[in-house]
């Protein structure tokens, strides 16, 4: 790790490709594609003419007024102009994580993490971000329908009567009813009462994303379900096998500030060092001191030859050299250790996981084991597949479908389109007319989980309320409400049947405890108390001795998309557009094959095969990923929807039919393309990698802890301090970036940033104020990786701002680098200016276009026309507001906390005011590892990085294969 | 041959240049100060109100406080028009039965909001906010004009960019004691404090106040 090493994004760069470095110099490269069909003679004149006149009848707009429509009365804290907040939660795979939704005037604008919540402590993940447009989203389903044709309640009440008449009769033998993972205390009374009332109906629960091998090797290890609930920040050497700890698990968001507790060596003085095996890249692989890479059947060889380590001190024979290192390593930081074994693999080494920490003493220390939240007998494929077994076989003669999509989700090969088919009477609860719903006989809309009163479980157990922010938009019923037709006896409101249930665990005075419940959002005092479940110890002996080994040609990973989770949110336009964290591809997904297969394929990025396993083929497009298993191809599963809605139908290619799938995988090209939108070039930096990152190792920082400093800093020819009385300023932290995207999504909600679409994304114009750049280093076979988020760096010496010819871009007097909008004539000489290439351009008139109605943009921010320029501001509407909020009383200003400051889950970020030496900023811009980037252009910027150190094993060298 | 143009045509053609030079000056005018007239920026002019509420009789008349019916001018952003609710506290005493409270009564009735006209508007870019302006010691009436004199509410200052910036750029000569910022009558005295004083005593030079951010985000 040497700072003169080669930092590239792509593999052309990491190539020196002639084309892409000319394409790589030129300021706006989708210019010439724009330009490519020139418009004749003829046609520009038209256009000149037509627009002069327009731009003329424009002046003339002399509407004047408008109305002013007061309340007839003002409810109860409502201030116009003031936000307020209601906590509430997102939940996702069962599990709840604690939000924060802020109003204005009643309206939802933003959605911020719950500081009071275990799962959160104010941090936020994109999905629950994206809950504002999800909430929004003109494609939700207004009306009841009855095999695709308009019906109403009455239709459906009299139906359900009928129903439950029919189902009395055999004690609801041939009820089903299928839900995702619920944790939820209320819902589950909810089914178990409608259980009672009909004793053989049945309830199954399925999510696409299994964590199937988690439960049977908890099973197996422990006979019974238990999580682990891991405490990161109590582990000294973590050991992530193909570890979804920081990108899906539950408890993601708290594994990552704890994680981040760990990582910057000029905080802590116990540094952490991560391992990382896997097949593919993931967010803590990228992030771990040493990454290796191994596919299933080496992944599974290296974990038998750690465990066996591990539990009979049997030194590695053969393998890698590092395991011996590795194995040390764990034994030695013993009861400080965690081993973590991804969701994705299977229970064998989900076991031999259980066993390793329990032979490191890490139960206790670095994890516990807790009672599931949801009840759960079986595995959820079994359970689903006995389901389609009965409905196949006719004995499932009412199926009951909660917020749940298994026409899309489940294997094609269970056929459960064709089960489904057989059952006469099916009811599908859910917010799209999705493809589930159109296949069922009635199709009842679902609420937003802002729309309705609820309950959850965080994921160490902890009850979360989730309490309505509005009443239904579209109307609907939730699935409490939707239960509530199945039971003869008058259901209590939802509110009353959650608030039932709680109150005996608010202590004192109930009302109060409810309310204070809802003001924290969560029930405090019912974390899960840890298992005293003891290891069977047969497992330990028998299952390092197991050999089988899966074949040994390519095989297919289905995993988990970073951005529309197992499909669900594949209608939201920011996630859509969100460039994933590693590949940087957005409105698409293909699969992921290493330089090494794409090499002997002779494919490039875009170039389409056909991947096949006997008897489901498909074609699709290839993205060729460093640092990715030769014999493993990776597929994103959550696209391809059919019917997600307007936005997400068609986008990408649907990988499901390959769930379940075991034969051989067969990989051929094919003729054809497909222009595939990635960032990944996008404002690149043609700069030696000092001036860009700076990283080392944490010998190199014991040894000199300013290694990274800037080296010097030349005299300014102006040198004029901003006079005001802040100075605004931040620094980030790349030890604590994990590249989950939460900052640029939280920036899109916070600053009414457009979704351009993948055309416009193909010619460069995303409109993002914070990318998070993804550099390698080293062989592309196995590159180390690093994340960078970058935005408007608020120069003091702002090069900017010296060439806009009608001052649109200036200073103000507390060193923020602002935007005036109105004066902006769209020259762009700014953004050809920009070193760090973070200003963007609104070619079209994108905020017209948006697919969300006007009540869901940010009052405090002006949504930008066509042809102008715009970039981070530092989020200058909450600067603004402390401002006023200080002035108004003559203090100094207090705190401001950006967007991305506010989500960001490891605490990478932080704002303030440098002219206060107190601040968090002043004292982290202290940091020996501060630095600028590109130093050299003396731009002095406001917004520094302290420097990414690694903490790799000196035990082992050389680049980690 | 004839000639075709008689010796008067030289006097129609430069005529007609003339007017044609004069029509594009007057245009260029027209449009350049067209917008500038006050019948353009609507200054003084009255709109028709769903009800014909007078400023004069329940202000100068009555002397109910600005902040009676604008309740939020002091911690918001937005002064509040008030509710219904706010009216019907008088009016479901005094004067039941005005004929010309019957849309007041109605909404209460119906729990339909009233639809007001818009007096003063800024641009949506433009980011006013009433509470500092209030804590700062400008008086309502330095942007909103001698409200007790309307019987029915007009715009009574620009409220331009240009109008603005004069007083943020010397805010002295608008600032009011505090007891005076509600008080329409109020006028600089003999023993008000100066302008600089009262600069001084809020805290005004301390903030740069001609920065676009402090309005513009």
């Amino acid at each position: 790790m040497n700072r003169s090493d080669k930092l590239w994004r792509s593999l052309e760069q990491a190539a020196d490709n002639p084309a892409f470095l000319e394409h790589a110099m030129q300021e706006f490269p989708g210019l010439a594609a724009a330009l490519a069909e020139p418009l004749g003679r003829r046609q520009v004149l038209r256009l000149m003419a037509a627009s002069i006149v327009l731009s003329g009848l424009a002046g003339c707009d002399s509407k004047y007024g408008g109305n002013l429509i007061p309340a007839v009365s003002i409810p109860p804290n409502i201030i116009p102009g003031l936000p307020n907040y209601y906590a509430t939660a997102h939940v996702l795979d069962g599990y709840a994580s604690g939000v924060v939704v802020k109003h204005i005037m009643g309206r939802p604008v933003k959605v911020d993490g719950n500081p009071e919540h275990p799962a959160s402590l104010g941090a936020i993940d994109v999905y629950a971000q994206a809950q504002l447009l999800d909430f929004y989203d003109p494609d939700r389903a207004a009306e009841i329908s009855r095999r695709g044709n308009p019906a109403d309640r009455a239709n459906l009440d009299a139906a359900l009567s009928e129903q439950r008449a029919g189902l009395a009769l055999r004690q609801g033998a041939t009820l089903r009813i299928l839900t995702g993972s619920v944790t939820s205390p209320t819902l589950i009374a909810q089914i178990e009462a409608v259980r009672r009332q009909y004793p053989e109906a049945q309830w199954i629960q399925w999510e696409p994303i299994s964590r199937d091998a988690a439960r049977q090797a908890s099973q197996i290890a422990y006979g019974r379900p238990l999580e682990v609930l891991a405490h990161l920040d109590k582990a000294v050497v973590l050991l992530a096998i193909d570890g979804d700890l920081l990108s899906s698990a539950p408890g993601r968001l708290r594994y990552a500030r704890d994680f981040a507790s760990r990582r910057n060596p000029s905080r802590t003085a116990s540094m952490s060092r991560v391992y990382a095996i896997e097949p593919t890249p993931t967010l803590i692989g990228s992030v771990a001191d040493h990454r290796f890479i191994a596919g299933p059947a080496e992944l599974r060889r290296i974990v038998m030859a750690l465990a066996a380590g591990v539990l009979h001190n049997t030194p590695p024979d053969s393998g890698p050299t590092w395991v011996g290192p590795l194995l040390s390593d764990l034994k030695a930081a013993r009861g400080r250790v965690l081993v973590h074994v991804g969701a994705a693999q299977p229970a064998e080494l989900h076991a031999l996981g259980h066993a390793m920490n329990e032979a490191l003493g890490a139960r206790g220390a670095t994890y516990d084991l807790i009672e599931p939240g949801s009840p759960q007998a079986a595995l959820q494929a079994d359970a689903m597949k006995a389901l389609i077994a009965d409905m196949h076989a006719g004995q499932v003669s009412h199926l009951l479908i909660l917020d749940s999509n298994p026409l899309y989700t489940s294997p094609s090969s269970w056929g459960f389109a064709e089960a489904l088919k057989r059952v006469p009477f099916s009811v599908a609860l859910a917010r799209h007319a999705d493809e589930t719903a159109r296949s069922s006989t009635w199709f009842v809309p679902q609420t937003h989980e802002w729309e309705t009163w609820s309950d959850a479980r965080a994921y160490d157990g902890t009850v979360t309320i989730l309490q309505p922010q509005a009443l239904p938009l579209y109307g609907g019923l939730s699935a409490h409400a939707m239960l509530g037709l199945y039971l003869t006896a008058p259901p209590l409101s939802t509110e009353e049947s959650v608030r039932k249930i709680w109150a005996a665990h608010l202590g004192g005075d109930p009302a109060n405890g409810w309310s204070d419940a809802l003001a924290h959002g969560f029930v405090p005092g019912t974390a899960t108390a840890p298992s005293d479940a003891r290891l069977r110890t047969e497992v330990t002996a028998s299952s390092t001795t197991s050999t089988a080994a899966p074949g040994d040609g390519l095989t297919l990973l289905l995993r988990v998309d970073s951005n529309l989770w197992d499909g669900r949110f594949a209608n939201n336009p920011w996630l859509q557009e969100l460039p994933r964290p590693l590949t940087k591809v957005v409105w698409d997904n293909p699969l992921l094959i290493a330089p090494a297969l794409a090499t002997r394929m002779q494919l490039t990025n875009g170039d389409c095969v056909r991947l096949a396993i006997d008897p489901v083929s498909v074609v699709a497009p290839v993205w060729i990923m460093p640092g990715q298993a030769p014999d493993c191809i990776t597929a994103l599963l959550g696209s391809g929807r059919r019917a997600a809605g307007s936005v997400g139908d068609g986008v990408g290619i649907d990988f499901y039919p390959f769930a379940g799938m075991t034969g051989p995988v067969v990989l051929h090209k094919e003729k054809g393309r497909v222009e595939l939108a990635s960032t990944v070039h996008h404002n690149l930096l043609m700069e030696t990698p000092p001036e860009i990152l700076r990283h080392g190792t944490l010998a190199q920082f014991l040894a000199d802890p300013h290694f990274a400093a800037n080296e010097h800093s030349e005299p300014h020819l102006y040198g004029t301090v901003p006079p005001g009385p802040a100075a605004w300023a931040m620094s980030i932290d790349l030890n604590a970036c994990i590249g989950c995207n939460a900052c640029i999504v939280a920036c899109q909600a916070e600053n009414n940033i457009s979704v351009v679409g993948k055309a416009q994304v193909l010619r460069e114009r995303e409109m993002h104020w914070l990318r998070i750049d993804r550099y390698f280093e080293g062989e592309p076979d196995a590159p180390e990786s690093f994340f960078q988020p970058v935005l408007c760096m608020h120069c003091e010496e702002a090069p900017c701002e010296n060439v806009c010819p009608v001052g649109a871009t200036v200073h103000d007097s507390e060193g923020l680098n602002v935007m005036v909008y109105n004066r902006c004539v769209g020259t762009r000489f700014c953004s050809n200016n920009c070193p760090y290439k973070v200003r963007r351009f609104n070619f079209y008139g994108y905020a017209k276009e948006q697919h969300r109605p006007a009540q869901s943009w940010n009052p405090d921010v002006t949504v930008r026309a066509r042809g102008v320029m715009e970039k981070c501001s530092y989020c200058i509407q909450r600067v603004a507001e402390a401002r006023i909020v200080a002035d108004r009383e003559s203090r100094p200003v207090g705190e401001v906390r950006t967007a991305c400051q506010n989500a960001c889950p490891t605490q990478a970020f932080t704002f303030g005011n440098l002219a206060d030496p107190q601040s968090e900023v002043a004292q982290r811009k202290n940091s020996p590892l501060d630095f600028a980037m590109l130093e050299k252009q003396n731009t002095k910027p406001r917004t520094t990085y302290e420097a990414l150190v690694r903490n790799p094993n000196p035990a082992i060298k050389g680049q980690p294969t | 041959m004839a000639a075709i143009f008689r010796p008067a045509a030289n006097l129609a053609s430069k005529v007609a240049l003339l007017v044609v030079a004069a029509g594009v000056l007057i245009a260029a005018a027209f449009w350049w100060l067209w917008p500038r007239t006050d019948y353009a920026r609507h200054l003084r002019s009255m709109i028709e109100q769903p009800v014909p509420f007078s400023h004069q009789h329940h202000v100068a008349g009555l002397g109910i406080d600005c902040r009676f019916c604008h309740s939020a001018v002091e911690v918001s952003s937005n002064a509040g028009l008030p509710p219904t609710h706010t009216c019907m506290t008088c009016h479901s005493q005094i004067w039941t039965n005005a004929a010309l409270l019957a849309p007041v009564r109605h909404s209460f009735a119906n729990q339909t909001p009233i639809t007001w006209q818009r007096i003063t508007d800024l641009p949506d870019y433009v980011y006013f906010n009433h509470s500092i302006h209030i804590a700062k010691g400008v008086g309502c009436g330095s942007c909103h004009g001698e409200i007790e004199t309307m019987p029915l509410t007009y715009k009574a200052r620009t409220l331009t960019m240009g109008f603005c910036l004069d007083c943020h750029r010397d805010p002295g000569p608008n600032l009011r004691p505090r007891p005076a910022l509600y008080d329409t009558a109020w006028q600089r005295g003999p023993d008000t404090p100066s302008a600089a004083a009262l600069m001084t005593l809020y805290h005004v030079p301390d903030r740069t106040l001609t920065d676009c951010s402090l309005c513009h985000r």
